[in-house]
């Protein structure tokens, strides 16, 4: 049986409300970070929900441009943020992208690298470390992160300074079950998400977070069965059936704890997106609406959940009498809203100083899988975060997204900027 | 004809990466900031530079190619859409500042610079480029001189046909003219700057601005006050202006509207009101207090039922954040929201306000408003629905009533959103025949192929 239209645009359908809230007042041309760099209209939350509109007039159709459109957002959401009426763009786009892939399937290498790999942890696993061989011979070794293996991948054609791959991973070093020390009474027990990025590319970050909260009183639960978030999958290529599989393996990971907590503004704001975009279910409704309320962004669980004292937030010895700026992931701020509790926990550091940089929730350019298809575009962007770093005078930028620290990395290195990135959770002692 | 050649001629002027000829692409340039108007364009062209411009004009001009010139498509009036197909000139990367200087009080811009960023420009050398349509997010310069646009501040310091002093024109022929220059008084031949300042594309390509600048105002105070009565509040309007005080800005919200916003935004207003209006005092310290106190009394003794004085800062952002959200909550409120632009004398404000509860009382819409209350201009808005035929042209029917009503008190059918699609049916009604006939000349004389924005305020297209 033919498909019939409504089937064909089953998920752009949901967020028909989004999509006819736009009443073309072009005022998201001044706040989108894409239009700003190429001044088209196809860039911008209107250009593209128009296009989507187009599509399900029937005047459009899947091409390679619309595709190529759709792909240009990095749902920063700043559209949205300030749109007069309100109009989530974004989740329109996601939802477009989703109908498109199910009409016309992934491209190589996506199909396999987010259809194939990304849901299994252990042969992701092994596949980055292979890869981090070549890395080894090919390139300068950086600081940071890789994030993903196809990043990893396109990034060697574009010279892109890419971080390093861990000689052991975080799950080859801590236990699955971390409890306080001796002496500190268990006030709590969590779940700890790590991301791929923590676990394949900064385990040392890992480590530190479970020690920091184990000495604060949490147990920490470190599940060997969790796995990439999906964002990449779900929100960046559309791709939701594969999507929907790694939801349940999370969901299914940190059955019976109380909070996953996450140290990725991407992975938190994806793990909580489950239920807005992959319920197709009342079952998976259910349980991708409760694990939305139990994902916690590390700094949101210290400063609201946890509800730590001033005085537990000292400084690590390398940061003491350093300047320090934060920058605000786009996933914290305009997708979850998080924006006071990073800033506590940095202006509670006694021995540093804290800079607020202008701009500072402006999008880095990042977006995952968006500067893999637009570095260049990515990177413009990126240099406008550099400017404003720039302009604080201070030594280290932090941030809560290893996304965001790649592109930051990579940014100020290129512009020969000497200022360090962190981790907002590397602060503290 | 728009063929393949053309498009490569196209090309070699802008690089091929500025022509734009996908579906998808032309589908982004093919509407506006209103609800109904839609046509895709063949081309769009992105130039850089006033050279560029020149050669696309004269490339269309020798094919007898339509051209429709384009900001960022802000405008209410359907003013950029290629009704023609043909060309979209699009002047978004034409978008630096190219001077700004504080002892001439000047400043010159391409056409594709954003107001809100010459704004953010001028403010850090404390420098005011007054109007400011409510679009100023979006909209660039050379379109709001186009279109002569205006807004809240226009009350006191005018509007946009005010603040020119030198333009670039690139006429129909392809020929770079220059007009004006940095000077605040010219009195070099005709005004012929004012030709093209509200010429919404039809008579040539606008390719550099001379702006003139103010001070940036050193101090404001903001009031707002609430009416039972929407033409008490019309009348208080006119009262204030006669006793001797010009507010920088006086707007005002209905009921509907207000209720609305408060849905939208809750920020504790007045939400029984019948009228809010918001108004702003701004000079030198002294001079603002002495006139926000004018102010409050003539509001007062003019029936107004309760007038607020804004404690700080924050509190008054807090209002001009409310009215900004007006066009939102107007628009998000049906499915096809006509919004119109009539401007009235001030002083016949409370005549017209209940001609419009008499036309909505008649018609059966419920009518809506919002505008600029202190010249005059208000944005009554009909709800309807565009796929309900019979509704839709009872509502148009009724619009034309209220374009009528506007005239009748001496108005006029736009205050600043221009003709464009939307009013040429009007046009004839509100103008002097033989002006008309003028214009229509000046545009044969300008663009005798009629090539630029064809289909745009006039009823047809050649004379």
């Amino acid at each position: 049986m033919a498909k019939t239209k409504q089937d064909r645009y089953e998920q752009i359908k949901r967020f028909e409300g989004d999509l006819g809230q736009c009443m073309k007042c072009g005022f998201c041309t001044f706040w989108c970070p894409v239009y700003q760099e190429e001044r088209v209209e196809p860039s911008v939350a209107r250009g593209k929900n128009m296009m989507i509109r187009g599509l399900l007039a029937g005047d459009l159709d899947y091409t390679k441009e619309y595709a190529s459109r759709l792909n240009k957002c990095t749902l920063c959401m700043t559209c949205t943020a300030n749109c007069p009426a309100k109009a989530n763009i974004p989740n329109v786009i996601v939802a477009a992208r989703a109908d498109a892939v199910k009409a016309r399937g992934l491209k190589f290498p996506y199909n396999i690298a987010y259809r194939w790999l990304l849901p299994r942890r252990t042969l992701f696993g092994r596949v980055v470390r292979f890869a981090s061989w070549f890395q080894g011979i090919f390139l300068p070794k950086t600081e940071g992160t890789i994030r993903h293996l196809s990043m990893f991948l396109s990034a060697l054609g574009k010279g892109r300074n890419i971080p390093q791959i861990a000689p052991r991973f975080l799950r080859e070093i801590v236990p699955v079950v971390n409890r306080p020390p001796e002496g500190v009474k268990t006030v709590m027990r969590v779940g700890y998400f790590t991301g791929c990025m923590t676990d394949f590319t900064m385990p040392e970050l890992g480590k530190h977070i479970i020690d920091f909260l184990t000495r604060n009183g949490v147990e920490v639960i470190v599940p060997r069965e969790q796995g990439c978030c999906g964002a990449p999958v779900f929100l960046g290529a559309g791709d939701f059936d594969t999507g929907r599989k790694m939801a349940d393996t999370n969901v299914k990971a940190f059955e019976g704890l109380d909070y996953v907590i996450s140290d990725c503004a991407t992975c938190t704001s994806s793990l909580k997106d489950y239920a807005k975009f992959l319920a197709d279910t009342p079952e998976r409704e259910k349980a991708y609406t409760s694990f939305k309320e139990k994902v916690k962004d590390i700094s949101q669980f210290l400063v609201d959940v946890l509800k730590l004292p001033a005085s537990a937030y000292q400084a690590a010895p390398a940061v003491k009498g350093k300047k320090v700026t934060w920058h605000d992931p786009c996933h914290l701020n305009r997708h979850l809203g998080i924006t006071s509790q990073p800033r506590q926990i940095i202006k509670s550091i006694p021995d540093i100083e804290y800079i607020e940089m202008p701009n500072a929730d402006r999008c880095c350019g990042m977006a995952g899988s968006f500067s893999l298809y637009y570095y260049d575009l990515s990177k413009q962007i990126a240099d406008k975060k550099v400017e404003a770093i720039k302009s604080t005078g201070a030594d280290i930028v932090v941030t809560s997204c290893p996304g965001c620290e790649i592109q930051l990395i990579d940014s100020l290195l290129r512009n020969k900027v000497p200022v360090k990135v962190m981790h907002i959770m590397e602060l503290l002692a | 004809m728009i063929d393949k050649k053309f498009i490569a001629e196209l090309s070699k002027i802008v690089g091929k990466e500025a022509v734009l000829t996908s579906k998808e692409d032309l589908n982004a340039y093919s509407y506006d900031g209103t609800a109904t108007w839609v046509h895709m364009p063949d081309v769009v062209v992105l130039p850089t530079t006033a050279e560029q411009v020149s050669r696309i004009l004269k490339l269309a001009d020798d094919n007898q190619i339509p051209v429709t010139p384009r900001g960022a498509g802000t405008n209410v009036s359907g003013g950029s859409i290629p009704i023609k197909g043909g060309i979209v000139l699009c002047t978004t990367r034409m978008n630096k500042i190219l001077d700004i200087n504080k002892a001439n009080l000047t400043a010159t811009v391409e056409p594709g610079v954003v107001l809100h960023d010459l704004n953010l420009a001028l403010a850090k050398q404390s420098l005011f480029y007054p109007p400011d349509p409510q679009s100023f997010l979006g909209c660039t310069i050379g379109g709001t001189v186009a279109e002569n646009a205006g807004g809240p501040y226009c009350v006191k310091y005018g509007v946009t046909k005010q603040y020119i002093l030198g333009l670039e024109v690139v006429l129909a022929n392809g020929y770079i003219m220059k007009l004006g220059g940095v000077t605040v008084k010219n009195r070099t031949g005709y005004e012929l700057m004012m030709l093209f300042t509200g010429s919404e594309g039809t008579l040539g390509v606008i390719t550099k601005i001379t702006l003139k600048l103010i001070p940036m105002p050193l101090a404001n105070k903001t009031m707002m006050a609430v009416f039972d009565d929407i033409a008490v509040g019309g009348q208080a309007v006119s009262n204030i202006l006669a006793s001797g005080v010009v507010p920088a800005k006086i707007e005002f919200v209905d009921n509907f509207i207000l209720r609305r916003i408060e849905e939208m935004t809750p920020m504790g207003l007045p939400v029984e009101a019948k009228a809010l209006m918001l108004l702003q005092a701004d000079g030198s310290p002294a001079a603002v207090e002495a006139e926000a106190q004018q102010i409050v009394d003539v509001l007062k003794k003019s029936g107004a039922k309760e007038v607020r004085v804004a404690k700080d800062a924050d509190e008054a952002m807090k209002y001009w954040k409310m009215r900004s959200a007006g066009f939102a909550a107007t628009y998000g409120a049906a499915h096809t929201v006509l919004s119109e632009d009539v401007a009235v004398p001030r002083d016949r404000l409370a005549d017209f306000i209940h001609k419009l509860e008499e036309i909505s009382a008649r018609t059966g819409f419920f009518i809506c408003y919002l505008g600029h209350a202190g010249d005059g201009n208000l944005h009554p808005s009909i709800f309807t629905d565009i796929r309900n035929k019979e509704e839709f042209t009872r509502a148009q029917q009724a619009m034309e009533e209220i374009f009528e009503a506007a005239l009748s008190v001496g108005g006029v059918l736009s205050g600043e959103h221009g003709i464009g699609l939307e009013k040429q049916r009007f046009l004839k009604k509100a103008m002097d025949p033989v002006a008309l006939s003028l214009m229509r000349k000046i545009k044969g004389i300008l663009d005798p192929n009629h090539i630029l924005n064809p289909g745009k305020v006039w009823e047809e297209e050649k004379v």
